[in-house]
Parts: C-alpha cells; structure tokens; sequence
C-alpha cells in the first residue's frame, strides 16, 4: 500500500466523520422539525377536512363545511375587518413614533444610551401586565378618568366603546414596539452619508427641506422592514384583547388569534379552528405580498432597487 | 411555535437579512440640539411610566390602590398577600412564580444550547445536506406558525403529555431563531482558531462550548434575553396545553386572575412587578453586552 491511498483514505475517514458530526449535531433541529413541524404540518391539511370536537374518538370528514361556515361566519369576518382597521391605525402610529424615538436618539447631545434603552423597555413587557396597568390607569376611579371628572365634569368608558377600545390596544401596542422599531431606524439615520447632507445644504435646503427630501428617502430600508413587521403583527394580536376586552365592545377588538382560540380551544372545535387559521395565514400572506409591491414599487420610484 | 414566537422569529429575520443600509462613515452632522431634552425626556418618561405606575401601586396601601397616579402612603400588604396565598391554600402566585421561572429557564437554556450546536454544525461542519437545512428553517420562519397551532396541540395530547409540564417544555425548547443567529455569527469567526483546537485534540462539542460561546458572549447575551422574555412572556401556547392551576405559569395565571380576584388590584399589580422584574435584571445584567450584540441582530 502506497503512502498516497492512505492519505486519501484517511481524508475519507476525516469527511465522513465530519459528516456524521455534522448530522449529529444538527439531530435536536432534526428531530423537532419532524415532530412540531413536518408532522403537524400534514396534519393540518386533514384536519381541515375533519369534524373533531377532541370527545369523540375519531375525526368525522365533513368536506368543506368547515370553510362553508367560516367564510359565511360573522365572527371571522370581523376578525378580518378589525385587523385591517388595526393595520390602518398601527402602522402610521408606529412609523411616526419609531421614526421620532429614533431622531431623538440620533440628535440628542448626550445620554443617547439612556434613551435609547429607556425607549427599548416596553418592548420587554408581558402584554399580560401592560393590560393590568392599563385596564387600572383607564379604569372608572383610575386617575385618569378622576383627573378628566374633575376637569370636565365626565369620563369616557375607555374599555366600553368599541373605537376607544380600539384605539387603547392600537395605543398600547404602539408603545411596546415603537422603542424596538427604532433601533432599527436609529441603524438607517447612522447609514445616511454626511456628503449628502452637505449637498443639500449647498444646494440652499433648510432643515425641514432636508428631512423631508433626504432623511426620509433614505430611511427606506429602514421604513421597509418595520412596515412589514407592522403588518405582520396587525394579524397576530392576542394577548391585549384578550386580557381587556374580550373581542368586545360588540366584536370591535375581535381579533384573528381570538377567534381560532376561543373556536379550537375553548369550545373544542378542532377542525374549525385550524380552518380559520389556515384562513388567517392565507389572508396575511395576501396582505403582506400585496403591501410588498406596493412599499417596493414606491421605493423603485426613489431610486432603491 | 405558535403564533407569536412566528412574528417575533419573522420581526428578527427581517431585521437581520432586509436591511439595506449604504456603507458609509458617520457624520458630524451633529450639531447643538439642547432643546431636544424639552422632547426627550417627557417622552421617555411616558415610555416608562407603565413600569412606574406597576411597581408604585404594588407598594401602595390599599385604600390607594387605582385611586392615586403617585401614591403617598406605602406597604407591603399586597406582597404579604401573595406570599401568603391571600387566604387561598396553597400558595397560587409563588407556585406560579416557581413554574415560571422553571419553564423559562430550562427552555431558554436549551434554547442558547441547541442554538450554538445546530448553528455551529451548519456554519462549521462541511457535510452534505447543510445548505438544505439551512434554507429549510429560513422556510421554517417564514411558515405562518399559526397553521401549527391546532395540530401541535392535538400532537401533544397524542404524546400523553397534555396538561403536564413537558406540554410546556418540549414545544418551546428550540428556537429556530437563535440557529439562525449562531449560524451566522459563527459563519464570521476565522476558520484558524477552530483548526487550531482541533490539531490540539479537541472534541466538536468541546470547541462550541470551550471556544465558539466564550467568543460570542455579546451575541448569546442578546440571544438569551430575547428567547427568555419571549417564553417569559409566552400566552397562549400556556394556557391551552396546561389546565391544572398549580401548573400554570404566572403569566396565565395573571391574566385568568383578571376576573374572580378584580377586588384585589394590590396583589394583581405585586404579581405584575414580579413578572417583570426578572426581564429588567436580566436586560441590566446584559445591557453592556446588549449594545454590541443588538448590532448583530440588527444588520
């Protein structure tokens, strides 16, 4: 045996070992994708088909009446309206607020690292506890509400009435993301060349022209990401509702995650409730493709590819 | 994987691989902007004010409770109240506490360990299928885990495990996120050094956690603190595979507390320092860290 076979053979042995460390190593990944991906994954298709209310001992196949019912229910149609109503009302809200941390973070003087993890904080937060000190601050004898009282003689039902309702879970969720959503703006105001500025600056732009005209164009990477972000939370919402209101006043704050929860996991309706999260993820995969094109084709326009 | 952790792995993804930034050098665009305080920090107390208000009115006696933006009188009754049960054998909230701290803990760990083993072997590792894996979990993450939801759930309840802590546990024990983020830092770190450790005998599992953590330690702070507070803070997946109440997390118990016990705010906002608490010691005992490492996750 020559000295040059050996070597190859001992290459071999080194490769195939390293393969076999490589699959090993990669064995947790592998085993829970089979088992909380893959397989699930399958199962959903059928149980879409199936009537299973987890009593009896088998799924009964029933067609496509679990997405006759779901498309004609009323309850899924609100939880699509109110998410688009949520998106309508989240995502400007955000933007301005995230874009604002972010130039405050940018511009101050001093401190820049105190604020920008005091603006990170809320996004630390458990919905669960952010709705406790919300339901007490909104509350009928909250501060808030006393403070208004002696003010103007009366108090809203902040919690009540469905467009408040609405505009507290928009409110609170704003706060938790704005901070997060900053960063990633604050990393696309350091990517901005002075250069640029400075050519504006010759070309007679004042402060407010250069915002508008240099800052925001060139945050378009930044603004792009949160944007999708934004949307994909609009469809996920759960914990806020959940803990406040319940979906109601009348259905305002049903959400997507509401109505799959209470149809699968409190009234027992498995087959139902994967088909309306089948629905939900058809439906957010739409919206986020759509709202793509549409961000990508404005900011084509602006000379980003 | 349920519906959550999806939008946080598919938030983090984006930011990691979307970011289209221009190289350049910062500027000294900076000029005197001291009138930015006037903003600044009346904006930033808003953003902490709910922290505030939490942990003032979990002080405050109870005859202030909801009452007082500032409370001005102090006790410690609605702490006594949740160290005792408040009446109610046995104690609900430290027990919940305890399940909180026990599941966060053993998945967030798991999750930091299977994500630098996972990562390591399709950053490091040369063997064949390695591309495919990794295009696989970027599928993974961008799949909508809410299909998953209904039929991880009935695989649990197929397993035998349903209403036990392993209901909890298992589901959540790897973070294709935190796989993503190793593989790509490790993809960063010179070849050499790993040689090197190899020549002098060293196992694979022996370079991850002898060489390629300590290396990473800004990395993994980040990585830990945000697969912590997403289990820390995890709902739904919580309360729809536990049902037994000395099982449940402090986070489902909190939020089911809303209702029976709503004449007794004090002990409610006790129970939401305490679950706050731990995140914010965490994110200060990471913070030097969290500034290098946040970086990373944004780029």
């Amino acid at each position: 045996m020559s000295a040059i076979p050996m070597k190859r053979r001992k290459a071999n042995r080194a490769s195939a070992s390293r393969e076999f460390q490589g699959w090993l190593l990669s064995s947790p990944y592998l085993i829970f994708t089979l088992i909380f991906f893959l397989i699930p994954l399958v199962y959903s298709i059928y149980l879409v088909f199936q009537s299973w209310d987890l009593i009896s001992p088998t799924p009964v196949f029933i067609g496509l009446d679990n997405f006759k019912e779901a498309l004609s229910s009323i309850r899924v149609r609100q939880a699509f309206l109110v998410s688009y109503e949520f998106m309508v009302l989240f995502i400007p809200s955000v933007m301005i607020g995230s874009i604002g941390l972010a130039l405050i973070v940018q511009h101050v003087p001093r401190f820049k690292s105190l604020f920008s993890v005091g603006f990170f904080l809320p996004y630390l937060a458990s919905g669960v506890v952010s709705s406790l000190v919300v339901r007490g601050l909104l509350a009928y004898n909250g501060p808030l509400n006393t403070f208004l009282r002696s003010v103007f003689g009366t108090s809203p039902d902040w919690l009540g009435n469905g467009t408040s309702a609405m505009a507290v879970i928009v409110g609170m969720l704003v706060w938790k993301f704005a901070g997060y959503y900053s960063l990633i703006f604050v990393s696309g105001l350091q990517g901005i060349p002075n250069e640029v500025y400075e050519a504006a600056s010759i070309d007679g732009a004042n402060a407010w022209t250069k915002f508008w005209r240099v800052t925001l164009p060139m945050l378009y990477p930044a603004f792009y990401t949160v944007l999708i972000l934004a949307v994909g939370i609009s469809f996920s919402i759960f914990t806020e509702p959940f803990t406040l209101t319940h979906g109601g006043p009348q259905m305002a704050t049903q959400t997507w995650q509401l109505e799959i929860y209470a149809q699968a996991f409190d009234q027992f309706r498995s087959g139902y409730g994967a088909t309306v999260a089948l629905l939900n993820a058809i439906v957010t995969l739409i919206s986020i493709i759509v709202i793509r094109r549409l961000a990508e084709y404005w900011g084509h326009r602006n000379g980003w590819n | 994987m349920t519906q959550t952790s999806h939008t946080h792995n598919e938030s983090r993804l984006l930011t990691a691989s979307s970011q289209k930034t221009m190289k350049t050098r910062r500027g000294k665009h900076e000029r005197s902007h001291n009138w930015l305080y006037i903003l600044a920090i009346p904006v930033l107390l808003i953003m902490v004010l709910p922290y505030i208000y939490l942990i003032l009115q979990s002080f405050a006696t109870w005859d202030q409770v909801n009452n007082t933006l500032i409370p001005t009188s102090f006790s410690l009754r609605s702490y006594e109240w949740i160290w005792t049960g408040g009446g109610f054998t046995p104690q609900p909230w430290l027990n919940a506490l305890f399940n909180s701290l026990l599941v966060t803990g053993v998945d967030s760990v798991c999750m930091v360990a299977f994500g630098a083993l996972v990562g390591y072997a399709l950053s490091v590792l040369q063997f064949k299928g390695r591309k495919f894996v990794n295009n696989f979990i970027l599928f993974q993450m961008f799949y909508p885990a809410i299909i998953l939801l209904v039929p991880t759930f009935l695989v649990i309840r197929f397993a035998g495990i349903y209403d036990t802590y392993w209901a909890m546990l298992i589901p959540k024990m790897l973070s294709l996120w935190a796989i993503f983020m190793y593989t790509n830092f490790f993809r960063s770190i010179d070849n050499e050094v790993i040689e090197a450790a190899r020549m002098d005998g060293a196992s694979e599992i022996g370079i991850i956690f002898r060489i390629m953590l300590p290396i990473s330690r800004s990395i993994t702070s980040v990585i830990f603190l945000f697969v912590f507070m997403e289990r820390w803070t995890e709902l739904m997946w919580d309360l729809i595979v536990v049902k037994d109440s000395t099982k449940q997390t402090l986070n489902v118990l909190l939020s089911t507390m809303f209702g029976p016990y709503g004449a007794y705010p004090g002990p409610l906002y006790a129970a939401g320092t305490l679950l706050t608490v731990p995140i914010l010691v965490l994110f200060i005992l990471f913070s030097r860290n969290f500034v290098n490492g946040i970086q990373f996750v944004l780029r």
